[in-house]
């Protein structure tokens, strides 16, 4: 164990004093923290403060609209048609971002055109849309109806038959969900391949310089291959850790001082809209104000259920991966042999992107229930179950997907301690499968 | 120190060792000699149970050998491997380690390495940025940092200039007169009887050889003979009768002639002396000794025969 224990620490000193190494702790989190940010801003994208002019020829509106829902949209009424060119070019009406036609039939056959310079953002189309919408059936139920407006909404609120998850019953959104076990899966799956790949690179490099024939006189080859795995796991554990603390922290200072204006938003809209509106629209514009990202990145992902697993499976999945790159790294001939081995490997593991990505878009497929068995898919298929939930009783699943993906890592790592310690002393020749069949049957 | 008894060792259908037995004495230097693939390789991963024999046992001090007596067994390979990116003193520090000597004396035993082998000028410089000769030292260090009782060197002088050679083979005849037993395979003939009293001679995974260096050499006597003379070539010519032939010779100073001398049936020094005097002046005469590099083709040629 001592022997296992200082090869790891040579392992994790090699890396974790590399400049390389120290770039990346610092870089992908950095990376990353941009991605969020640039999604924020993109989902929020156009400019914050919009001026639309409203030109209601008929009078239709009556030169009503309520603005106070949306500090950040305002509207002005003219009574004149306005063409589109002079609109474009007047110069009078070059502080307006967008002009929003009433004509004259829009109770019958409600259609309206906007038309605006700039794009304007999704968060403001549906500001806009939502604001005039409202004014509408206003009018509609002024000029058609006996009704007051209260009535009318009362009356207008369709039956909401809404199917709901006993495991979920807060009816949180299950796709947008899955996608944050994506997420999970796919960093157990990169992290696997990257820190998969160094094992394999470590294994082959010490062939070459052949300081592994030093090494096999003093420990045995499977401890060798258990020094390298552990100590290459536990570098990618601190990068994670390193990094996934980083990105939290981030994320706390994009909360509060970059998005902070979200949050306002979310809280200012509720307060605005439940003076005499009904739960369905409060809820129905709160979801308008809010910004998608923003809600996945902080309203959606459960740390306290998913972290525990994701570290669990990945800890699992890298040792099962990591036991088949060693054993191919121990098996090459020469440096830049065994890419035909390689690819497989590769490819099983971009497989498991594919399958997390399906399961993502179809939960209750039998491919979605077969890939949480497989231990090549598990890790990606656990995570994205578990994100989305799983059914009343049916979290005996997890622990049989944990059971087998960890019975398959202790048969690999057996049978890679085996090529490992056949193959580790053979230099020179080309790798082939038949040479890993013939070593795995040579004591 | 080490017994090796009825040891075979095949990968898949080529034997590489074939009822191997010997035994390697204690506080001796023992040379490994064989052509190439005559088993040498094998027989040592055998040692450093790098490899488990088929047949047969190898013993360690009387037991048989496993892990826990790696900790006592130096091994210094062929082909040299080092960590590039660890330092001369990380590198011994942490095979140091790794064959069970505690922090305190991996340190201590690496200050000792670096001091003794002088190489605490460059101690703190990576390994990859020295040069063949430094990291040929570095790997004899690594062999020998944890004080083992048992050395295996495989050519252990290969890439070192004659200043380190002398001071590596100091090295071993300390650890021979300290009592450690030592292993040294090469191709080089006459480094194995400049320093090793015994020998193991393995041709196609067999033994052809396991004795003393000086039993060896009884069983092989020169037919050749040296005479420096004072005296004309003729004479001495004539003086050889039909009982020697000339082979050659040569014109030293003070006009002394060397000659080497092929003896032809049982004629000794004593028919030689008796021949030439009268003739010649005799400076001095000797029987040629038969070199390494003799025995070790006759060796091999007598095996083929067989």
């Amino acid at each position: 164990m001592k022997s296992i224990l200082l090869i790891s620490w040579k392992e994790i000193r090699q890396r974790v004093l590399n400049r390389s190494f120290v770039l990346s702790l610092i870089l992908g989190p950095i990376f990353i923290l941009t991605c969020v940010y640039l999604l924020v801003k993109a989902a929020d994208e156009g400019k914050k403060n919009v001026h639309v002019l409203i030109a209601d020829p008929g009078d239709i509106l009556q030169g009503v609209i309520s603005s106070k829902e949306d500090p950040n949209v305002q509207y002005s009424f003219v009574s004149d048609y306005l063409e589109i060119d002079e609109f474009s070019m007047g110069k009078p009406y070059q502080d307006y971002d967008a002009l929003l036609e009433v004509n004259e039939k829009v109770l019958n056959n409600k259609k309206v055109f906007i038309f605006y310079r700039d794009y304007l953002s999704n968060r403001v189309q549906n500001s806009i849309r939502f604001t005039f919408e409202r004014r509408i059936e206003e009018v509609l139920i002024e000029e058609f109806s006996d009704l007051t407006v209260d009535a009318f909404r009362q009356l207008k609120q369709p039956l909401n038959l809404d199917f709901r998850s006993i495991m979920n019953p807060t009816n949180s959104d299950e796709g947008e969900a899955g996608w944050v076990g994506y997420f999970f899966g796919s960093i157990i799956i990169l992290f696997t391949l990257f820190y998969g790949m160094s094992i394999l690179r470590g294994v082959a490099r010490e062939k070459a310089n052949r300081v592994v024939e030093v090494m096999v006189s003093i420990v045995s080859p499977p401890q060798l291959m258990m020094g390298k795995i552990i100590g290459v796991g536990a570098a990618a554990l601190l990068q994670l850790v390193v990094s996934l603390v980083l990105i939290l922290c981030g994320l706390y200072f994009f909360q509060e001082f970059l998005f902070s204006d979200f949050f306002l938003n979310q809280s200012l809209s509720g307060a605005q809209v439940s003076e005499g509106a009904n739960e369905l629209l409060q809820n129905e514009f709160q979801r308008v104000r809010n910004n998608e990202v923003i809600h996945l990145l902080y309203d959606r992902i459960n740390l306290t259920l998913m972290l525990p697993f994701f570290f669990l499976f990945f800890l699992i999945s890298y040792f099962f991966y990591g036991a088949f790159f060693s054993l191919i790294g121990a098996a090459m001939g020469s440096e830049g042999d065994g890419q035909v081995l390689i690819l497989p490997l590769v490819l099983l593991l971009l497989f498991s992107l594919f399958a997390g990505y399906f399961m993502v878009l179809n939960p209750s497929s039998d491919f979605s229930s077969i890939c949480q068995y497989i231990p090549f898919t598990a890790p990606m298929a656990v995570m994205v179950k578990l994100s989305m939930g799983y059914a009343m009783g049916e979290g005996y699943l997890l622990w049989i997907s944990f059971l087998i993906l960890l019975l398959s890592t202790f048969l690999i790592l057996w049978i890679a301690g085996k090529v490992f310690k056949s193959s580790l002393l053979s230099f020179g020749h080309r790798l082939s499968l038949k040479s890993l069949f013939r070593w795995r049957n040579r004591t | 120190m080490i017994e090796i008894s009825h040891v075979s060792k095949s990968f898949r259908r080529k034997s590489a060792l074939n009822n191997v037995s010997l035994n390697i004495p204690k506080g001796k230097i023992t040379g490994l000699l064989g052509p190439n693939g005559a088993g040498k390789t094998t027989l040592i991963r055998l040692m450093n149970l790098m490899y488990f024999p088929d047949d047969g046992f190898l013993k360690f001090n009387g037991q048989l050998l496993k892990k826990d007596h790696l900790k006592n067994i130096g091994y210094l390979p062929e082909e040299r491997g080092l960590y590039p990116d660890f330092s001369v003193r990380e590198q011994l520090t942490f095979f140091a380690k790794l064959r069970g000597l505690s922090n305190a004396e991996a340190e201590s035993s690496a200050n000792y390495w670096i001091e003794k082998l002088e190489m605490k000028a460059w101690s703190n410089k990576d390994v990859e940025s020295l040069s063949k000769g430094m990291a040929q030292k570095v790997q004899f260090a690594v062999a020998v940092v944890h004080d083992p009782e048992f050395l295996i060197l495989d050519e252990p002088l290969t890439g070192f200039d004659p200043i380190n050679i002398d001071l590596i083979k100091n090295l071993l005849f300390e650890f021979r007169d300290a009592g450690k037993t030592i292993l040294l395979s090469t191709h080089n003939m006459q480094r194995v009887q400049d320093m090793c009293s015994h020998i193991i001679l393995l041709n196609k995974g067999e033994v052809v050889s396991a004795s003393s260096i000086s039993d060896l050499f009884k069983g092989y006597v020169s037919n050749h003979f040296v005479v420096r003379y004072k005296g004309t070539g003729i004479a001495f010519a004539n003086a050889l009768w039909t009982d020697f032939e000339l082979v050659n010779q040569l014109e030293l100073t003070d006009g002394i002639t060397e000659a080497r001398l092929l003896k032809r049936g049982e004629k000794s020094v004593d028919d030689l002396i008796k021949n030439l005097q009268g003739h010649v002046s005799i400076e001095a005469v000797h029987m040629e000794q038969p070199d390494m590099d003799d025995i070790f083709i006759s060796l091999l040629e007598k095996m083929e025969n067989e």
